[in-house]
């Protein structure tokens, strides 16, 4: 509990402290606009504490809420994101700590903050776009993680046209921001089943046409991760009816019978989670067949050597054995068929 | 006076020329004096400023690589010595081989991402970082004299001085301090893990086991996770983390490293280097605080030979001889038990520790005298005086000898 004293301002009175000099800020040059950062840095940490509490104390149930609540009523919360790159460092990182603090606040089962950025979408749409500014992309990623828990907010998020923004994101060269764009973007992709699984259902062809960059990208981290999750995608019994149309499309067995053979071998192993999908296949169509068993003899013996030193995995040697037998049985339908 | 002179010293760092109204003893180095003080986070050093202006870019070519003057996590990244193009600065980088490295990618994700979102003088800032080929490169400022763990190797094998360890101390603490008011634990803090620059300032680094305890929109008060790829840290982890008992360790954790990094700075080995771990944990649990080797304690030490090869043909005489001459204050023995305390409640912050009195020796001087405490050790300045070890890029031709496929195409 704060102590009662002069200096302590009330939620309200920070709020529009805060409120007040972000507005300020846009238009401000060198020197006044210093005073006012510091200014805005300060209201942050205040607030910040407020939320959190110290080492010894708990946070004030009452003070959170009246914060919260002047926090809505202010339209205070885009204001914040749309200024981040105006806070300084510091500021930024509680920004961060108070957006997720807020946007975790319960009142029994209802979770009023969501429920403010599902009528203020341009929330979410300015964290994305954080994602081009290298001073904030980390403190976006953040958030937008934060946001991704919520299968209102995630919906909002996949259906956005800036979602294929992140195709983009994912690939800059800069490590870090590329690496935190993917964990969001799988986040989305992942976090919840049903409504990803529409997403993919409903959006197939542009998502896919879209991960084939990423598959095909210069870049061996993205390429590699943009596998793996390609494989758990597709794994996903959630995912059924696009696997199964992912799987019928003779180029994107080649892509990977092709990646079978890539150098690296990560790259290797990834590809050969997505190959055995197209091969356990009952019901593979005609080209995909084809391939196969134009490839019948070559790939028996290639999986038998594929790997060899994995004998400890009990799980890949099992596949691996599978998909040589059937591929050995793998005969053209004409004299297949019974 | 300093207070004041370093808060505008802070602000007016690069055009301020005015000469300070009061001056100490030492009045050689003005510039340096205005910026020092023992407690403030506003200490900025001069070379950390001096590159504000210069962007280091995610693109390859910008960089030429000399040779291998480091191993980081446990040895599967390289830190070369490297040339910055653009303004022919001496920089380091750090090589990781994604293809070969057998932990999660996240692992070294979430080091890189924590690291970019932390800005202090005495923590290791990383410049960019991108992929080439199978490799990650990561580009830092160059700490010239190399970790604490290699100073030990070059000279000190029996322990660094006592003003020198102080210096280190402060600026490990004031990191600390740092990362412990954002929240975080580093849960890695030994010698290896401090680097110092050739001006002599310090830098902890080695953040890949840390902890944020502000998740989920909470701060956690206890924690209970145990870090993965620790073998290495053992040593230096807190008794109550190495527990993992329903009571889970805090931020105080980190002071018990410091404790055992004194040690190690001090005797030249890391206290328990000599034991299993679980004699480690069991000795840790039962309170026994390792001590610093000096003329008052030279009795509690047996030196173990073969478990240090640090001093190659060292005897037991030769080590007491060294031990025996030397006698650390009053001082720096309580700072080291305070830090080793088993009762967490009593052992104290870094706050707490930076105003101990331990620092009065070093209150007005700033860590650029640190250099000097370090001879004969040099800093690495020179690329020309470097040796030449291509053991690094031999290993890379060899593994794309081993990567030629040998198998015709597939027919599509």
């Amino acid at each position: 509990m704060p102590l009662f004293g002069t200096k302590t301002k009330s939620p309200q009175e920070l709020v529009k402290s805060l409120k007040e000099n972000l507005a300020l800020l846009p238009n401000l040059k060198e020197k006044e606009y210093k005073k006012v950062s510091e200014e805005v840095s300060k209201t942050l940490q205040s607030i910040k504490t407020l939320l959190y509490g110290t080492a010894d104390q708990e946070p004030a149930t009452e003070q959170v809420a009246m914060l919260s609540t002047e926090m809505y009523q202010s339209n205070t919360l885009p204001l914040l994101i749309q200024n981040l790159a105006r806070v300084d460092f510091e500021g930024r990182k509680d920004v961060v700590a108070i957006f997720n603090n807020l946007l975790r606040r319960q009142i029994g089962t209802r979770t009023p903050t969501e429920e403010y950025i599902c009528l203020n979408h341009s929330v979410l749409i300015e964290l994305v776009k954080g994602y081009e500014n290298q001073e904030i992309a980390l403190n976006c990623g953040m958030m937008l993680r934060e946001c991704c828990r919520f299968e209102s907010l995630a919906k909002i998020l996949l259906n956005a046209p800036e979602f294929y923004k992140f195709f983009e994101y994912v690939e800059v060269s800069t490590f870090d921001i590329a690496s935190d764009a993917f964990s969001t973007f799988k986040e989305l992709l992942t976090k919840h089943k049903m409504l990803s699984a529409e997403f993919l259902e409903h959006n197939y062809d542009e998502v896919f046409m879209h991960y084939q960059s990423l598959l095909n990208s210069d870049n061996y981290v993205t390429r590699r991760q943009a596998l793996k999750l390609l494989g758990e995608l597709l794994l996903d019994r959630h995912n059924f009816s696009t696997m199964n149309r992912y799987i019928s499309n003779p180029e994107n067995l080649k892509l990977m019978m092709n990646m079978l053979r890539e150098k690296s071998r990560n790259i290797q192993f990834e590809a050969f989670h997505v190959f055995k999908i197209f091969v356990a296949n009952p019901n593979k169509p005609r080209p995909i067949l084809d391939i196969l068993l134009r490839n019948k003899e070559k790939l028996v013996d290639f999986l038998t050597r594929f790997h060899t030193e994995r004998s400890e995995d009990e799980q890949f040697n099992d596949e691996k054995s599978y998909l040589i037998k059937q591929i050995k049985e793998l005969r053209a339908p004409e004299e297949g068929e019974s | 006076m300093s207070l004041l002179n370093c808060a505008r010293a802070a602000n007016e760092n690069k055009t301020s020329k005015k000469k300070p109204e009061s001056k100490p003893l030492d009045a050689q180095n003005d510039k340096s004096l205005k910026q020092k003080n023992s407690k403030s986070d506003q200490k900025v050093s001069n070379e950390m400023s001096n590159q504000v202006g210069i962007q280091y870019l995610p693109i390859c070519h910008h960089y030429e690589l000399s040779v291998v003057i480091g191993k980081g996590h446990s040895g599967s990244s390289s830190i070369f010595l490297a040339k910055h193009l653009p303004t022919a600065s001496l920089i380091a980088i750090k090589k990781i081989n994604v293809e070969v490295w057998d932990r999660e990618l996240s692992y070294i994700q979430n080091e890189i991402i924590l690291t970019q979102q932390l800005s202090h003088p005495n923590i290791l800032q990383l410049h960019c970082s991108f992929v080439k080929g199978h490799e990650l490169w990561i580009v830092m400022p160059l700490m010239a004299f190399g970790s604490c763990r290699d100073l030990i190797h070059a000279y000190f094998n029996s322990g660094l001085p006592e003003q020198a360890i102080l210096f280190i101390l402060r600026d490990v603490l004031l990191a600390v301090e740092y990362i412990h008011q954002r929240g975080i634990i580093h849960r890695g803090i030994k010698a290896s893990h401090v680097l110092i620059s050739k001006n002599g300032q310090v830098c902890l680094t080695g953040l890949h086991n840390s902890y944020n305890t502000i998740q989920n929109g909470k701060k956690l008060r206890k924690v209970h996770d145990f870090p993965i790829h620790s073998v290495d840290c053992l040593q230096s982890f807190s008794p109550e983390l190495l527990h993992q008992n329903l009571a889970g360790y805090n931020f105080k954790s980190d002071i018990y490293s410091i404790g055992i990094l004194i040690c190690e700075l001090a005797n030249g080995q890391s206290p328990f280097s000599d034991m299993p771990a679980t004699q480690m944990l069991l000795e840790k649990l039962n309170g026994t605080k390792p001590k610093l080797a000096d003329s008052t304690t030279v009795g509690d030490f047996i030196i173990d030979d073969d478990g240090n090869d640090d001093q190659p043909g060292t005897t037991q005489e030769r080590a007491d001889v060294i031990f025996f001459k030397r006698t650390f204050s009053q001082n720096l023995h309580e700072f080291t038990s305070e830090c080793l305390e088993l009762d967490v409640v009593k052992r104290p912050s870094a706050t707490q520790l930076l105003n101990h009195s331990v620092f009065k020796s070093i209150k007005n001087r700033p860590s650029s005298s640190l250099p000097s405490l370090l001879q004969p050790v040099t800093p690495l300045t020179d690329l020309a005086k470097v040796p030449r070890d291509l053991s690094a890029e031999e290993d890379d031709f060899t593994r794309k000898m081993s990567e030629v496929s040998m198998q015709e195409d597939w027919t599509f």
